[in-house]
C-alpha cells in the first residue's frame, strides 16, 4: 500500500466542537493523515508578527505561523486543510488569508472548510478525495487528450450522464434524471453506446464520477473511481481547451455548487457548499415548473427579462419560490420572473462561494445549469467577465472520467 | 459512532516541572521512583508526569515539591502519561497546550525569583503590581515637572 | 480552601500558586480529565463529543460558533462553581482549550459578572515583577481564608 498523503492541518475549534474525530476519519478513508506542523513558540511569535494579520485567538496565531512552516519547506506536507468554526469573523479571515497565501507561495494543494458540530465524516470526504488526489495523482491529472475508447460515467444527485469517447472526440452521450443509481446508470450507458454505435465489449476502461461513483464504480468494475472536483475541472479545461495556465471552473449542481481555481489543469483551491437549496439548480427546476415551462425553456426566457423588477428578499427554496409566485400574482412578467430565479442563484452562489476562491479568468461554467443561459449570464455580470461554456458542458463529469480513464488503458 | 471505554479511571495526573540550575528532570524522577508506591512516574524533558490515586499523587508531589521548593511547579493534566491522543510523534505536532507552557516557562524564572525573595522579604510591604484594567492618566503636577524640563 | 477559577484555565503558574497555597485551582485539565474518563461516545482527540457545542448553549447562543460553545461547555459550569479568580490579562499565548478569543472574552466577562473576589494580574516581565506578583496572589489567596 502506497504511504498516506500527508495532509496538514490549520484549525481553529474542530476539537472543542466535537469534530476532530470526523476530520481524521474523512482522510482516513482517502489514505490521507491529518497532522499538525511541528513549530516552537518562538517559530510562532516570529511568524505571526511576519504574516502581519493581527488577530486575537491564539490558536489562529498558530494556525498562521504553521502555514509560514508549510510555505517556508520547514515542515513537509503533501496538502493542507484549513478548517475554523462556522460563523466566526475573525477565523473566516484567516482562512481565506492562509488560503491565498499558501496557494500563492507553495504547490500545496488547499482546500478550506468552516464547520459546525453537525459537521460529519461524510460531507468531508469528496473535499478530502480531491486533496489526495491533487497531491498524488498529479501524473493522472496531467493527461491532456483522451486516447483508445472509453467510457465515462457521472452519477450525480439530479441526473446521470455517460459519455463514449475515442480517440479524444466524443462519440455517443446519455442523460436522464436519477432515479434509482444503477438503473439510471445502466440506462444512460445504454443510450451512449447506441449512438456511438459500440457494446461494452469495445470500451477499454471505464471512469465513474458523482455521488454514485462507489456504487457504479463497483458494478462497473471501473479502472477509475474518482470525485467530481477533480474530474469535473479536468472535464472544463479539457472542453473549454484552456489546459494551460490559471482558469476558474463554476459548477452548479442540483445538490451542491462547486467553485474551482485550476492551474494547468490541476485543482488549487475549491470550495464545495449547498448550505441550501436556494443556490442550486433545483430552485431553478422549481421556478420552471412553476413558470409551466421546461428548464430548457428557462434559459431563453430569462434573457428577454429584467430581473431586478421583482422583489425577491429570499435566498431560501421556499421562500424564494414564494417570492417568486407573488410576484406572478401582482402581475410580474415570467420573463421577469425567470431572470430574477437566474439572478438569485448567481448572486448567492457569487457571495457564498465564489469569495473563497481567487477567480482567475477564463471563467469556465459547466455542469447541466450551465445551459441555462440565463444563469451563466447573471454570474457574468456579477463577476464583470465573460464566462466560457464549453460544448458538452452538462456532461462535464463524465467527458472528465472518460478522458482520464484513458490513462489506465496502457496498464491492460 | 463507536463506544468509548475509558482507562485510568478514577486516578489523576500531574505535570511536575522543573526549572532550576540545580535539579535536573533525571534527578526529580530518581526522587519519584523512590517514594512512588505504585504510582506511575513517567519521565518527560521538562520534569514528571504522574498518574494514580489522588491521594498518592498528593502525596508524592508534596514530597517532590520539597527537593527544590521555589522552582518546582505542579499542575493537573486531563490525560494519563503516553496517552496517544496527545503524543507529538502521533500528532505530528505538539499539542497546542504544550506552547502555553512553553511560554509560561519563560515567565517562570520570575516567579521563583518571587518565591524566594518572599521569603526574606515581608510580602505585605510589596507594592501590588499595576492592575491591568486601570489605565491611570499621568497627575498634573508630574506632566506640569515633565513639561518644564523639557523648556529649561 | 476555595475554589479558584484560574484565567488563563492552562496555566502552570497560577494552578501552582492556587494549590501551594491550600487552595484548588479549576483547570482546563480537571474538565478535560472529566470527559477523558468518562464512557460515552468516541470523540478523539478530547472527548468532546458533537453534544458539547449544545451544551454550550447555556452560555452562549446558537449563532456564536461551536468552538465557543464547546469550549464553553467546559468552562461554564467552572464559572459557575467558582468562588473566586485570578486573571492573567496578558495571556497571549495560552494555545487549545484558551486558543479562542471570542471565549475568553465570555469567560472574562462571566467571571466579572460574578460577586467574588477576583485579582486582575498581568504576566511578570522582570524579577521584582516576579515578587510583586507571587505576593499579590498570596496576599488575595490568604485573604480567602482557609489557608493551610
Amino acid at each position: 500500500m502506497t504511504p498516506p498523503v500527508r495532509i496538514a492541518q490549520l484549525s481553529c475549534g474542530p476539537d472543542y466542537s466535537g469534530v476532530q474525530h470526523e476530520i481524521e476519519t474523512a482522510a482516513h478513508e482517502v489514505n490521507g493523515e491529518i497532522f499538525f506542523p511541528d513549530i516552537a513558540l518562538k517559530d510562532i511569535r516570529r511568524d505571526f508578527d511576519a504574516f502581519g494579520l493581527d488577530v486575537r485567538s491564539p490558536d489562529l496565531k498558530l494556525a498562521i505561523a504553521r502555514a509560514k512552516a508549510l510555505v517556508d519547506g520547514r515542515v513537509e506536507a503533501d496538502a493542507v486543510f484549513i478548517a475554523t468554526c462556522f460563523r466566526c469573523a475573525e477565523a473566516a479571515i484567516v482562512r481565506n488569508e492562509l488560503r491565498r497565501f499558501i496557494h500563492e507561495n507553495s504547490k500545496l494543494p488547499v482546500v478550506s472548510y468552516s464547520f459546525t458540530e453537525r459537521t460529519t465524516a461524510g460531507t468531508l470526504l469528496t473535499r478530502m478525495e480531491a486533496l489526495t488526489t491533487i497531491a498524488r495523482r498529479r501524473a493522472l491529472l496531467a493527461r491532456e487528450t483522451q486516447q483508445g475508447i472509453t467510457l465515462g460515467l457521472d452519477s450525480g444527485s439530479a441526473t446521470t450522464k455517460a459519455v463514449v469517447m475515442k480517440d479524444n472526440k466524443i462519440i455517443g452521450t446519455g442523460w436522464q434524471p436519477t432515479t434509482e443509481v444503477l438503473k439510471s446508470a445502466h440506462g444512460v450507458i445504454e443510450t451512449a453506446l447506441a449512438e456511438a454505435g459500440m457494446t461494452m465489449k469495445d470500451i477499454q476502461a471505464t471512469g465513474t464520477t458523482g455521488y454514485g461513483r462507489f456504487l457504479v464504480g463497483k458494478d462497473l468494475n471501473a479502472n477509475l473511481v474518482q470525485e467530481e472536483l477533480t474530474v469535473n475541472s479536468k472535464g472544463a479545461v479539457y472542453l473549454a481547451d484552456r489546459q494551460h495556465g490559471p482558469a476558474t471552473v463554476i459548477d452548479i449542481g442540483g445538490m451542491d455548487n462547486k467553485a474551482i481555481t485550476v492551474m494547468d489543469g490541476i485543482p488549487g483551491v475549491f470550495t464545495m457548499g449547498g448550505i441550501c437549496a436556494g443556490a442550486s439548480g433545483r430552485f431553478l427546476e422549481m421556478t420552471a415548473k412553476r413558470l409551466g415551462v421546461d428548464i430548457t425553456e428557462l434559459g431563453p426566457l430569462s434573457m428577454k427579462g429584467f430581473g431586478g423588477r421583482v422583489p425577491m428578499n429570499s435566498y431560501c427554496i421556499v421562500f424564494g419560490t414564494q417570492s417568486l409566485v407573488n410576484a406572478l400574482a401582482a402581475g410580474s412578467s415570467r420573463e421577469d420572473v425567470a431572470a430574477a430565479a437566474c439572478h438569485s442563484v448567481a448572486e448567492q452562489v457569487f457571495e457564498q462561494q465564489l469569495q473563497e476562491v481567487d477567480i482567475k479568468e477564463p471563467v469556465i461554467m459547466v455542469g447541466g445549469t450551465s445551459l441555462i443561459e440565463g444563469l451563466v449570464h447573471a454570474m457574468g455580470e456579477l463577476l464583470q467577465t465573460k464566462v466560457v461554456v464549453p460544448h458538452h458542458s452538462q456532461y462535464i463529469g463524465a467527458v472528465g472520467s472518460a478522458l482520464l480513464a484513458s490513462g489506465f488503458i496502457k496498464d491492460e | 459512532m463507536t463506544d468509548y471505554t475509558p482507562t485510568h479511571v478514577g486516578t489523576v495526573t500531574k505535570y511536575v516541572v522543573v526549572e532550576s540550575f540545580e535539579v535536573t528532570p533525571a534527578d526529580l524522577a530518581i526522587r519519584g521512583y523512590e517514594i512512588s508506591n505504585g504510582a506511575m512516574i513517567k519521565e518527560t524533558c521538562f520534569g514528571l508526569v504522574v498518574n494514580g490515586k489522588e491521594e498518592e499523587v498528593d502525596r508524592i508531589v508534596n514530597e517532590l515539591r520539597k527537593v527544590d521548593p521555589d522552582h518546582i511547579f505542579v499542575k493537573d493534566r486531563g490525560f494519563p502519561p503516553g496517552d496517544s491522543r496527545r503524543c507529538r510523534a502521533n500528532l505530528g505536532g505538539a499539542r497546542p497546550g504544550y506552547h502555553g507552557m512553553e511560554y509560561e516557562m519563560t515567565v517562570i524564572p520570575y516567579v521563583s525569583h518571587g518565591l524566594e525573595e518572599l521569603k526574606k522579604r515581608d510580602g505585605a510591604a510589596v507594592s501590588a503590581p499595576e492592575n491591568p484594567l486601570e489605565h491611570p492618566v499621568i497627575d498634573i503636577t508630574t506632566l506640569k515637572k515633565l513639561i518644564d524640563a523639557q523648556e529649561s | 480552601m476555595a475554589k479558584i477559577f484560574i484565567y488563563p484555565a492552562t496555566s502552570l503558574i497560577l494552578s501552582d500558586l492556587v494549590s501551594r497555597h491550600g487552595h484548588t485551582p479549576l483547570s482546563s485539565a480537571v474538565a478535560i480529565r472529566e470527559r477523558v474518563q468518562t464512557a460515552g461516545l468516541e470523540s478523539p482527540p478530547l472527548q468532546i463529543t458533537p453534544e458539547e457545542p449544545k451544551k454550550g448553549l447555556k452560555w452562549a447562543a446558537v449563532e456564536v460558533p461551536s468552538g465557543v460553545r464547546g469550549r464553553m461547555s467546559l468552562y461554564g459550569p467552572m464559572i459557575e462553581e467558582c468562588e473566586a479568580a485570578i486573571i492573567i490579562n496578558d495571556a497571549d499565548f495560552a494555545f487549545g482549550c484558551m486558543g479562542c478569543a471570542r471565549t475568553n472574552e465570555l469567560i472574562k466577562f462571566l467571571l466579572r459578572q460574578k460577586d467574588i473576589p477576583r485579582l486582575d494580574l498581568n504576566y511578570p516581565k522582570n524579577e521584582e515583577e516576579g515578587v510583586k506578583f507571587v505576593a499579590a496572589i498570596k496576599r488575595f489567596l490568604s485573604e480567602l481564608g482557609g489557608k493551610k
